[in-house]
């Protein structure tokens, strides 16, 4: 049992920090390809620009500009800073639910980002910059593993990040693979460049070797069932914390959210992968993403705005 | 008399004369001779960044804009030996007890108004009376549940009440990080000087809100009430909330039905018994006090004079801290204890008598006035730090509302050891304990000292440039302390 407005807190703490871990990554990994010339790094550049909602054909900006802007600018909602900001002004909205080392690591994350010499410390070296971040991101998630209760509050921290995150990766393999984004991607440097953004690279060699293959990366990132950025790894966790919430409640009325997420979780776990083809994939992302958006809000319907007179007491 | 006071200095906690340490400072002393001045700065920063990694901030409210900022915090403590501690603690249980029984009395038979001890229009007419709380059923006459009052030394060293706070009362979350920090500064000092534990504060206040609603909950659920994230004491709220492990809610978060108070949670709504509520009267229901509040609750009100729901401290506490009140407390004590006040008032010249009026105008640059309703440091005015032009104007609103002021000698408080900018100097302090009320009335053996950190300023509210430092409370080998009251 907690407060409805705590979990909704505790719910945005993990979307935003899991977004802002993203696009440190998606940063980091443009600006590193815009250090190589060529076809290759252009194509990254470009799935990152397309993953974080930028169309690159109208872009007036060049790829440093758009990332110095995703990670300082707070005047940007989708900045990183913006993205801490916000954990942690939810963070603060719950601070007697989140144990005092969570809450002192996002609390230093938040410090650090707001610094006035932050725009200073990005332009003398991005790559440490962003890497601190992430390095700061994985101290906050691991002092809340170790010290959170693993009950519903923590549930809804990880609904959060499982959905963000299931989101973030869908995008990303739209921006890379999608038909709507111009030729899909091809290029080594290309292909390493959006297996680092989704931290896979590493994860994926041990899987399927240096064989840099188009259909196997979309396999890993999609079917992959131990790999924590996978979308069935990301929407299993979804449904099982579903699940752990629904122990919580005395009523029957939260069998929505659950439902939609034990069946999304079927789809990717039974997929027939061996015959998707390209366009079968991309239409299944789609369908990831659709339903990501429907359990979203289911969670928001059921657990957090829902009506009074079906809960009033007789 | 000392030669200090005699030169017209104020008492001074450390020394009793320039170069003689007081007996309960020496071990203090001790220390910081073996410290120079880049290890007490070590320590000033290592003690700011743990306020600032914990979010010990408060808001401050400008012109334009409000900002989140640390509580400025002195590394060096403030101690209390036991036996003048003794004299507070009774001094307190005393006047609490009493004003609790005036509380009773105004919002039943009124029979010190009666016997004519206070003008009654005093107390009916103060924008703090609540005529609604007339003739309810308040547990244990508690109406004060939390209660911080603010203590001064006066010139001779002897404690005074310099005011009452029951209505809201905060700070108690500073007094409780600065002994966190305090412990990790002076470790060996600590342990060594015999210090009383303030950590039982949060199960105290617990136990005390509890004991409110025994009448028909075994296991009462208690909720802290706060106006939310902008308010200026919020780390407060939640720090409560957080260590004494129950809801921090916000009006948005509680309905009423049938006039009992639930609280939405992800499971439905559940019933709530207790509110400690950190938002002042005027905000907590819109349909029985302003209307234009989207703070607290729709009904809570009337849930309460139904009696399904407890608000602590209850409604209408302020009519016995109202500074025109306040004079008359030594009175109160003697009517419903027939004892005298063990801790005396600071003189209060009353400007709706005309007499006394007469006096604060011709004596404006020696007075303190302050507004009646007002707090924080707000709408007063420091008569000898105040130019002509701030008399004039204050004169002015004295002969327009003469009801709304009351005038005080200009009290020197008394100075302890600060570290200013890396150097130990001297500053104003005063004293705020914190007094709980519920079944029975608990001391917490320590407070707040609120310090003045600009030189010769006696003004030491945190909106005015004020800053904190922890209160060492010692303990006496001969009682017996810190048992299970």
């Amino acid at each position: 049992m907690m407060l409805a407005r705590v979990a909704d807190s505790l719910y945005w703490i993990g979307r935003y920090v899991e977004r802002a871990e993203h696009m440190c990554r998606l940063s980091d990994v443009m600006l590193n390809a815009t250090l190589d010339q060529g076809e290759a790094a252009s194509q990254a550049v470009r799935i990152a620009l397309a993953a974080v909602g930028e169309d690159p054909a109208e872009s007036q900006r060049t790829p440093y500009e758009a990332a110095f802007a995703l990670a300082v600018d707070r005047e940007d909602t989708n900045s990183i800073t913006s993205s801490l900001a916000r954990a942690r002004e939810n963070a603060r909205q719950v601070r007697d639910h989140i144990t005092t080392e969570t809450w002192e690591r996002l609390n230093l994350i938040y410090l650090r980002v707001t610094d006035p010499r932050a725009a200073a410390r990005f332009a003398d070296g991005s790559s440490v910059f962003l890497q601190d971040i992430i390095a700061d991101l994985h101290q906050f998630k691991g002092a809340a593993d170790a010290t959170m209760s693993h009950g519903e509050g923590w549930s809804f921290l990880q609904l959060g990040v499982y959905l963000e995150r299931a989101q973030l990766i869908g995008r990303l393999l739209e921006s890379g693979f999608g038909e709507s984004h111009g030729r899909p991607v091809t290029e080594h440097v290309a292909m390493t460049g959006l297996l680092r953004m989704s931290c896979a690279l590493e994860p994926y060699l041990r899987r399927y070797t240096a064989d840099l293959q188009p259909r196997l990366i979309r396999e890993f990132l999609m079917f992959d069932e131990d790999f924590p950025r996978s979308l069935r790894f990301a929407t299993t966790q979804i449904e099982s914390h579903l699940v752990g919430i629904s122990r919580y409640a005395e009523h029957t009325g939260n069998a929505g959210p659950q439902r939609m997420a034990g069946r999304l979780k079927a789809r990717l776990q039974y997929a027939d992968i061996e015959t998707l083809q390209l366009e079968g994939a991309n239409a299944l992302i789609n369908m990831v993403l659709e339903e990501c958006s429907a359990i979203h809000a289911a969670i928001y319907e059921t657990f957090v705005a829902y009506s009074l007179e079906m809960r009033l007491p007789a | 008399m000392d030669v200090l006071t005699a030169q017209g200095l104020p008492y001074d906690e450390m020394q009793a004369r320039p170069g003689e340490v007081r007996g309960h400072y020496l071990a203090l002393q001790r220390r910081l001779d073996t410290l120079d001045a880049g290890d007490l700065a070590e320590r000033q920063r290592t003690l700011e960044r743990f306020f600032l990694l914990q979010g010990i901030t408060f808001t401050v409210y400008g012109a334009e804009s409000s900002t989140e900022r640390i509580i400025p915090t002195d590394l060096l403590p403030r101690i209390i030996p036991a036996e003048e501690w003794a004299t507070v603690e009774d001094g307190l249980t005393q006047r609490l007890r009493a004003l609790n029984m005036f509380l009773a009395d105004i919002y039943g038979p009124q029979k010190i108004l009666a016997d004519g001890i206070v003008p009654r229009e005093l107390v009916l007419c103060a924008p703090s009376y609540r005529r609604e709380m007339q003739n309810l059923y308040v547990p244990h006459q508690s109406y004060a549940n939390v209660c911080g009052s603010d203590l001064i030394r006066q010139p001779d060293g002897a404690f005074a009440v310099l005011e009452d706070n029951l209505r809201v009362p905060s700070g108690v979350s500073y007094m409780l990080a600065n002994r966190d920090a305090s412990k990790r500064t002076f470790p060996g000092t600590f342990r060594s000087a015999g210090v009383r534990t303030v950590e039982r504060y949060p199960d105290l206040l617990l136990a005390t809100l509890k004991s409110m609603a025994a009448d028909w909950r075994s296991d009462p659920q208690v909720v802290v009430l706060t106006p939310g994230v902008y308010n200026s004491a919020y780390y407060e709220h939640a720090y409560l909330a957080r260590l004494m492990g129950v809801p921090l809610v916000e009006g948005r978060d509680l309905v009423v039905h049938d006039n009992m108070v639930y609280m939405r949670t992800t499971t439905g709504l559940r019933r709530i018994d207790v509110i400690y509520r950190r938002v002042d009267d005027d905000f907590i229901d819109p349909l029985t006090f302003r209307r234009d509040s989207s703070l607290g609750v729709a009904g809570l009100f009337n849930a309460y004079r139904a009696g399904t729901v407890v608000i602590c401290n209850a409604p209408g506490t302020g009519v016995a801290d109202d500074k025109a009140v306040y004079t008359y407390v030594p009175e109160i004590i003697k009517y419903y204890l027939g004892e005298d006040a063990i801790l005396p008032n600071i003189e209060t010249y009353l400007c709706r008598e005309p007499a006394q009026l007469q006096h604060v105008l011709a004596n404006l640059d020696k007075l303190v006035v302050k507004a009646v309703g007002a707090s924080g440091g707000y709408g007063m005015l420091i008569g000898p730090h105040a130019s002509a032009s701030e008399r004039a104007e204050f004169a002015a609103a004295l002969k327009a509302d003469p009801e709304n002021y009351i005038a005080q000698p200009t009290i020197q408080l008394s100075t302890a050891p600060c570290l200013i900018d890396g150097q130990i100097d001297h500053r104003h302090v005063d004293l705020r304990p914190f007094i709980l009320s519920g079944d029975k009335i608990v001391v917490t053996p320590g407070a707040l000292t609120r310090v003045a950190l600009r030189k010769g300023s006696l003004v030491v509210n945190s909106s005015q440039g004020g800053g904190s430092k922890d209160t060492w409370v010692l303990s006496s080998p001969h009682r017996d302390q810190d048992v299970q009251p």
